[in-house]
C-alpha cells in the first residue's frame, strides 16, 4: 500500500486506491497529511512510511476543500467543507474527531481558509455568495458575512496583514477588509474567463496572483488594480498558482477536469516566464491538490506534497539547483536557520536531528537514474541503503550499510540478499570483490564510494550477463533510453508496425513486420490501442525486455516477445525493417507513355488524329473510338460550312457525355484532353458569337492564331491571352489605351455553350491533369495543358477612375463615352482629350496626361485649373498610412 | 496488376512507422523507433541511402514531404514531443526548423495542398493541433493552434484538397481556396475544421466510430462533385463519409477488420484506398459501377505477394 523507495526527485508516500479522496491538505508542521474524500478520512504521516490512518465517513456529499490550521498554537485542528457545512477535526491521540460544525452557508462551499495569524478565524464563502468568517470560540453563528452579489470560487486570507483578504467571483477579484465588511475595499477586473486559484504574495502585503481559465497567471499589486503587473501565459488553463516559499517562484498546475495529456505540476520564475524552469514528472494522472511542507529545520531542499488523481501521494524534494532556478541563494550556513523552529521541531518529533549527516548529504546527492538499477531504500538513520539491478534476466539485490565512520578511512559493508537474487555464487563473490576494492580506494581518501561503487556494480554485470547470454539470446533490438518514462503514454496510441500509402502517380509504398512474428492466435487477440496499456501486462511474460525500472517498452519487444514465447529463437535478421514499393498504375487509366505522346499543339483534326494512333499503340481501343468521335466533332465543318458538328447541338452533347463518362471512371487523362481540345474549340466558337468583326463567321480558330490579329500594343503575354479565351475585354484593352487599363471590369458574360458549373469541373479536370504530369516530370506536356486554363482577371480592389461624359453627363469608365463616342477625359493642361499615359489628383479630379501634368508640376504646387487643391502634396498624404 | 518495383532494407534497427515517396517518386523516407529518419534515392530501381537524420530524441511516428515548389523539404514528428522540418541543402539535410510547443507525443504531420502555400498541420497527444504556416518575407514559421481539439489526444489530421469542383458555377480555381482538415482522435470522433479569419473552427464532428480514430485522409475528389473521406480506428471498422457541403456527412462502413486499423491512404486521384492494421495485411478497395466498395487485392506485406480476387 505504501512505500518509501526513493526513485528520483520525489518519493511514493501513499498510493491508496480506495481511498477517493478529492481533497488533500498539509498541517503546519509537515507531518501529517489529512486526505479527504467521500467515504473516508484518512491520517498519513510522512515522517514514517507505513503509519496511515482511516476513517470512514458516511456522507453522501464529497469534500469541497480540507485545510488544516497553519499556527502552532492550533496545529491539530483541521477543516472540511461537506456541501453546505464546514466541519472542525481535532487530530489529537491518533484520533479524529469532529468539534465543530459550522452552518450558515445555504449553497454548497466552494473554499475555506485559515486566518493566517488568528488560530480561532476560518473565512469560507459559497456558491450562495456569502463570505462568512467564523470563530471557533462562537460557532453557532458567523462573526461576520460578507456579501458579494456574485457566487465566490476562492478565498484566500492575506499572509502579511491580519486583516485583508480576497475572494474570486467569476473573472474579478474582491478584497475585503474585515473591519469594513459592507462593500470590498478593492475591485479587481482580472480575467475575463473564471478565476480557478488566488494566492497572495507571502512577502508582500499588497500583491496577489490570480490563475484563470484562459490559460494565463496574472500578478496584480492591490494598490494599482487597473492593469496587471505582469502575466504570466502557459499553454493550458491553469487550476491553481500557488508561490513556492523560496525565491520567486511559483508552481502552476492544469484543470483537473480537463485531463489532457499532460498534468505535470510547472515551477515558474515569475521574475523570467517565457518558460517554465522545471516540470514535475511522475504522477500518472491529473494533480487534484499540492502544498508545501514546512521546511525542516537544516534542510536545504524544500518538500513539495502532490496528491492526484491516480491516488497517489508524492513528495518531492526540490533540490537547492532549482531553487536557484527561482533566484533563491539556499543558506549555505546551517547554523544560521531558524533556532526557535529547530528546537520547536526537536521537542516534537524528538528525531530529527538539526545537524546535517554527511551521509544524509551523499544520499541526496546521489544520482538515483543509474540504467537498469532502482534503489529500494535509503535509509540514513539506519545508514543502509537497499538496491536492486536488473540486468537482462540477472536480479540482484544489494544491501549496503554504512559504519559510523564512514566515510573517513571505513569502507561501507557490502552484502548480496542471496533469496532475492538469481545470480550463480561465483558472480557474487566477483561482484563483492569488486565492490570492497573500488570502496576501499575512495574512503582511503576520506571520499564517499555509493554512486560510484553502484555504477560499477550496474557495468560489471552487464558485461557478465553479455558474456553468458550472447550464445543463448541474440538481441535483435536495441531498447530506446527510457527518458521520456514520465510522459503519459496511456494517451499515446499504439505505434503503427505496417503501412500502405499511395505516393506520387500510381506508387504504393509499403512496410510491415516481418512474417514471421506474431501471428493471431485468436479473434480476440487485438492489438492494444495506447503504448502502455499492453506492455505492462506482457512483462511479466518474459523480462527480457522489461524496462529497467519503467513501464516503457519497445513496440519490437511486444511483437518478438509473443514470438519468443512460441519459438525458441528468432530466424534471420535480414527482413526487419524492409519498405517496398510497388508500381500501382496499372490499376489507374492514367497512362505514362499515353502522356508522352499526345500531342495538344496545331490543328484540332490533326490533334485528335495524332492521339488516336498514339492510343492504339497502347492497345487502348476505346480511346481510339473517342478521339476518332472528336475528331467528327471538331472537324467537319471543314468540308460542310453550312451544317458543321460544331454547331450541331448533338456535337457539343456528345463531346460533353464523352467527357463525363471518362471522369466518371477515374480517367482524367482522356477526360482533360478532351476539355483542352473542346475548350480550344469552344473558345473559338464563343469570340465568333460575340464578336463578330473579328473573325470570320464560321471560321474554326485555334488559339493562337488569334494572336496574330491582335494588336502590337498589348503587354500581356500571350500565353494568358489565349487561356483567356472568353473573356473578350482582355483582348480590347490590349488594344486600348492606358486609363482603360486601369480599370478593370467583371468578365463580359458570354453565351457558354455550356453549363458554368461543368465549366468549372472542366477546369479542375485539366489542373489534376497537369499535375500528374509534373509529379512525372513531364513539365513540357504540363505546360501545353495549363495553355488551356481559363482565368478569369483578378477583381479589382481600390481607386477607380470613372469620368463622367461631357455630353450626357453620365459616368464613364472608359477613354470614350459608349453613347456619345465622345472622349471623356481632357487634359486639364493642354485641353486635348487624353489617349495614353494619363494621371488625375485624387482630391479634386484634375488630370490629363502624364507628360503635361508632369511639366506643369515641375514648377507649380496648386492645381493647373485654379481649384485651389495642392495636388501633390495632397494625394502624397491620402496613400500615407 | 501491382507490380513489385524496388525492396529496400533500410537499415533501422526498430520498427519502422511511416514511409512515404516524394513528389516525383524519386526518393523515399522512413522512419522508425530507432529515433531516425532516413532518405534513400530510388530512382530507376537504385536504393541508395542519401542521408540518416538524426534528431529526434524518441521513436519518430510519422514524416512528410512538402511541395517541390517549397524545396526539399521533409517533415517528422517524434514522441519526443517535437516536430522538426528538415531541407536538403547541397545535397545535405539540415534542420531547417523545429517546433517544440507540444506537451505531448505528436503523432501526425501532414503538409497543406501546394496552392495554400507553405503549411504544416501536426497532431499530438496533448489534445491540440497546430499548423505552422511558412512566411516567406519574414522568413519564419507563424504557429497557429487548435487547443483541445481532441480530448485525450489527436492521432491523425488531413488536409483537404485545395480545389474541389463544387457545383453551382462558382468558379474554385479563382476564389482563394478554403484551408480545411480533418482529424481523428482518442475520443472517437472525426472531426471537419476550417480558417475562419484567423481561427480555426469545428465545421462538423463525425460521430460513428467506437474506439480511438487511428488515421484519417482526405480524398482527392476529382471529377465528383462531392468531398469524400476515409477514416479508420481502432474498432477495427474503416469509415467512409461523402458529404456535398462539408456540414451533413453520410457515413458507409467499408469493411470491418480482423485486428485495428492503423493507415487509410487514397490513390492520387481518389478512387482507390490502401488499408492496413494491426494484422499486418495491406487491402486495396475500390467502388464498383454501382458504388459499393469492394476489394481489388490483397499484398501480403514481407512476401511480396499479391494475390489478386
Amino acid at each position: 500500500m505504501s512505500s518509501t523507495t526513493w526513485k528520483s526527485e520525489y518519493y511514493i508516500a501513499l498510493e491508496c486506491k480506495d481511498l477517493q479522496a478529492n481533497a488533500m491538505a498539509v498541517d503546519a508542521t509537515g507531518t501529517y497529511v489529512l486526505l479527504a474524500g467521500r467515504r473516508y478520512l484518512a491520517i498519513k504521516n510522512l515522517e514514517d512510511p507505513e503509519l496511515v490512518q482511516k476513517f470512514p465517513r458516511q456522507s453522501k456529499y464529497d469534500v469541497g476543500a480540507a485545510e488544516w490550521n497553519p499556527t502552532a498554537y492550533h496545529k491539530e485542528l483541521c477543516v472540511i467543507s461537506s456541501n453546505q457545512r464546514l466541519e472542525v477535526l481535532t487530530w489529537r491521540q491518533d484520533e479524529l474527531i469532529q468539534t465543530h460544525s459550522l452552518r450558515a452557508h445555504t449553497r454548497v462551499i466552494t473554499d475555506l481558509n485559515w486566518h493566517k495569524f488568528d488560530s480561532n478565524i476560518l473565512a469560507s464563502c459559497s456558491v450562495d455568495t456569502f463570505i462568512h468568517l467564523w470563530d471557533l470560540r462562537d460557532s453557532r453563528r458567523p462573526i461576520l458575512s460578507l456579501s458579494a452579489i456574485a457566487e465566490a470560487s476562492q478565498v484566500k486570507w492575506n499572509r502579511k496583514s491580519p486583516h485583508l483578504l480576497a475572494t474570486a467571483h467569476e473573472g474579478d477579484i474582491k478584497i475585503w477588509d474585515q473591519r469594513k465588511g459592507t462593500a470590498p475595499v478593492q475591485y479587481i477586473a482580472a480575467h475575463l474567463a473564471k478565476i480557478h486559484g488566488l494566492d497572495w504574495s507571502p512577502t508582500s502585503e499588497n500583491h496577489i496572483c490570480s490563475s484563470s481559465h484562459d490559460s494565463t497567471v496574472k500578478f496584480f499589486d492591490m494598490t494599482n488594480p487597473r492593469r496587471a503587473e505582469y502575466v504570466l501565459t502557459t499553454n493550458a488553463p491553469v487550476w491553481r498558482a500557488r508561490h513556492t516559499p523560496f525565491g520567486n517562484g511559483l508552481i502552476t498546475a492544469v484543470v483537473p477536469q480537463l485531463r489532457r495529456g499532460e498534468n505535470s505540476l510547472l515551477l515558474w520564475n515569475t521574475a523570467n516566464r517565457a518558460t517554465p524552469m522545471h516540470t514535475f514528472i511522475g504522477h500518472r494522472d491529473v494533480v487534484l491538490e499540492f502544498e508545501w511542507r514546512k521546511q525542516k529545520s537544516g534542510d536545504t531542499d524544500f518538500q513539495l506534497v502532490t496528491w492526484s488523481k491516480d491516488q497517489t501521494l508524492l513528495v518531492w524534494r526540490i533540490e537547492p539547483f532549482i531553487q536557484k532556478l527561482c533566484g533563491y541563494e539556499p543558506v549555505e550556513s546551517k547554523d544560521s536557520s531558524d533556532i526557535i523552529e529547530a528546537t520547536e521541531s526537536l521537542k516534537l518529533y524528538g528525531k530529527s536531528s538539526p545537524k546535517v549527516q554527511p551521509l544524509q548529504q551523499e544520499f541526496s546527492l546521489l544520482n538515483v537514474h543509474i540504467p537498469n538499477l532502482k534503489v529500494r531504500k535509503m535509509d540514513p538513520v539506519a545508514r543502509n541503503v537497499l538496491v536492486k539491478a536488473t540486468i537482462n534476466n540477472f536480479t540482484v539485490n544489494l544491501k549496503v550499510s554504512f559504519p559510523s565512520a564512514y566515510p573517513h578511512g571505513v569502507p561501507p559493508g557490502f552484502e548480496v540478499i542471496k533469496e532475492d537474487s538469481n545470480v550463480s555464487d561465483s558472480i557474487v563473490v566477483q561482484l563483492l570483490q569488486m565492490l570492497k576494492h573500488l570502496a576501499q580506494q575512495r574512503v582511503s581518501k576520506n571520499r564517499t564510494c555509493l554512486e560510484p561503487c553502484l555504477r560499477q556494480m550496474v557495468t560489471t554485470l552487464e558485461q557478465l550477463s553479455s558474456d553468458l547470454e550472447s550464445n543463448r539470446f541474440d538481441r535483435q533490438y536495441i531498447e530506446p533510453s527510457s527518458i521520456f518514462g514520465g510522459y503519459n503514454d496511456a494517451y499515446i496510441p499504439f505505434p503503427r508496425t505496417s503501412g500502405a500509402k499511395f505516393c506520387s502517380v500510381g506508387i504504393l509504398v509499403c512496410f510491415g513486420r516481418p512474417i514471421h512474428p506474431r501471428k493471431l492466435s485468436s479473434k480476440l487477440d487485438s492489438t492494444p490501442r495506447a503504448l502502455t496499456t499492453t506492455p505492462r501486462a506482457l512483462s511479466a511474460l518474459e523480462n527480457i525486455f522489461a524496462k529497467r525500472n519503467d513501464d516503457y517498452m519497445t513496440v519490437s519487444a511486444y511483437y518478438f516477445q509473443r514470438q519468443r514465447s512460441r519459438a525458441k529463437h528468432v530466424s534471420s535478421k535480414s527482413s526487419k525493417a524492409v519498405v517496398h514499393i510497388y508500381d500501382a498504375q496499372a490499376l489507374f487509366f492514367f497512362n505514362r507513355q499515353l502522356a508522352e505522346e499526345y500531342i495538344l499543339d496545331g490543328d484540332v483534326g490533326t490533334i485528335c488524329k495524332h492521339n488516336a494512333a498514339a492510343a492504339a499503340v497502347v492497345g487502348r481501343r476505346d480511346l481510339v473510338q473517342a478521339w476518332t468521335l472528336a475528331e467528327l466533332v471538331a472537324g467537319t465543318q471543314q468540308a460542310d460550312e453550312g451544317i458543321s458538328w460544331a454547331n450541331h447541338p448533338f456535337g457539343n452533347k456528345l463531346m460533353e457525355s464523352l467527357i463525363s463518362h471518362y471522369a466518371s471512371q477515374y480517367d482524367l487523362q482522356m477526360a482533360a484532353m478532351l476539355c483542352c481540345i473542346f475548350g480550344k474549340y469552344q473558345e473559338a466558337l464563343a469570340r465568333k458569337s460575340s464578336v463578330k468583326s473579328f473573325f470570320l463567321p464560321g471560321q474554326l480558330v485555334p488559339g493562337k492564331r488569334l494572336l496574330k490579329s491582335g494588336s502590337p500594343y498589348h503587354t500581356i503575354p500571350p500565353a494568358d491571352v489565349i487561356a483567356d479565351g472568353w473573356v473578350i475585354p482582355i483582348l480590347r484593352t490590349a488594344r486600348s489605351t492606358s486609363l482603360d487599363n486601369l480599370r478593370l471590369e467583371a468578365p463580359v458574360e458570354l453565351s457558354m455553350l455550356k453549363a458554368p458549373a461543368s465549366n468549372s469541373l472542366y477546369e479542375y479536370y485539366k489542373v489534376a491533369y497537369a499535375e500528374t504530369l509534373h509529379r512525372w516530370g513531364l513539365i513540357y506536356s504540363r505546360t501545353e495543358v495549363l495553355k488551356y486554363m481559363c482565368h478569369n482577371p483578378e477583381s479589382h480592389t481600390g481607386v477607380e477612375f470613372l469620368c463622367d461624359c461631357k455630353n450626357c453627363s453620365r459616368p464613364v469608365k472608359h477613354t470614350s463615352c459608349p453613347a456619345c463616342r465622345q472622349p471623356t477625359l481632357r487634359c486639364a493642361v493642354c485641353d486635348i482629350s487624353v489617349r495614353g499615359a494619363a494621371n488625375a489628383c485624387v482630391l479634386c479630379g484634375h488630370g490629363g496626361h502624364t507628360a503635361c501634368l508632369r511639366w506643369w508640376f515641375a514648377f507649380q504646387e496648386v492645381c493647373v485649373t485654379g481649384c485651389g487643391c495642392k495636388c501633390l502634396v495632397g494625394t502624397a498624404s491620402m496613400f500615407q498610412p | 496488376m501491382v507490380s513489385l518495383l524496388n525492396s529496400i532494407d533500410t537499415g533501422h534497427e526498430d520498427m519502422i512507422h511511416d514511409a512515404e515517396v516524394d513528389y516525383y517518386g524519386l526518393r523515399l523516407a522512413t522512419c522508425s523507433s530507432d529515433n531516425s529518419v532516413k532518405v534513400y534515392d530510388i530512382k530507376n530501381g537504385a536504393s541508395t541511402l542519401l542521408d540518416d537524420l538524426k534528431g529526434h530524441f524518441g521513436p519518430v511516428w510519422q514524416i512528410a514531404w512538402s511541395h517541390p515548389k517549397f524545396g526539399n523539404l521533409l517533415a517528422s514528428c517524434s514522441y519526443d514531443r517535437k516536430v522538426i522540418i528538415w531541407k536538403e541543402q547541397q545535397r545535405k539535410w539540415l534542420k531547417y526548423y523545429e517546433y517544440a510547443n507540444h506537451d505531448s507525443s505528436v503523432n501526425s504531420v501532414q503538409f497543406a495542398p501546394s496552392e495554400l502555400g507553405l503549411i504544416l498541420a501536426c497532431g499530438s497527444s496533448d489534445g491540440s493541433i497546430s499548423i505552422l504556416t511558412y512566411n516567406p518575407e519574414t522568413n519564419n514559421w507563424d504557429a497557429k493552434k487548435i487547443q483541445n481539439a481532441h480530448a485525450i489526444g489527436c492521432n491523425a489530421v488531413s488536409w483537404a484538397t485545395a480545389i474541389t469542383p463544387i457545383g453551382n458555377g462558382e468558379t474554385d480555381l479563382q476564389s482563394p481556396p478554403v484551408k480545411r482538415l480533418v482529424s481523428g482522435g482518442c475520443d472517437n470522433l472525426v472531426k471537419i475544421w476550417r480558417e475562419d479569419g484567423d481561427r480555426w473552427v469545428e465545421e462538423s464532428k463525425l460521430e460513428v466510430h467506437s474506439d480511438w480514430v487511428r488515421d484519417v485522409a482526405w480524398a482527392p475528389s476529382v471529377g465528383l462533385h462531392r468531398y469524400t473521406i476515409a477514416s479508420c480506428s481502432q474498432d477495427r471498422r474503416v469509415v467512409i463519409w461523402t458529404s456535398n457541403d462539408c456540414i451533413n456527412w453520410n457515413s458507409n462502413v467499408l469493411h470491418t477488420f480482423d485486428d485495428v486499423v492503423w493507415n487509410v491512404s487514397w490513390s492520387l486521384n481518389g478512387n482507390i484506398l490502401a488499408v492496413s492494421g494491426g494484422d499486418n495485411k495491406i487491402t486495396l478497395w475500390d467502388q464498383n459501377t454501382e458504388g459499393v466498395w469492394q476489394c481489388i487485392s490483397d499484398v501480403a506485406k514481407g512476401q511480396g505477394q499479391i494475390n489478386n480476387q
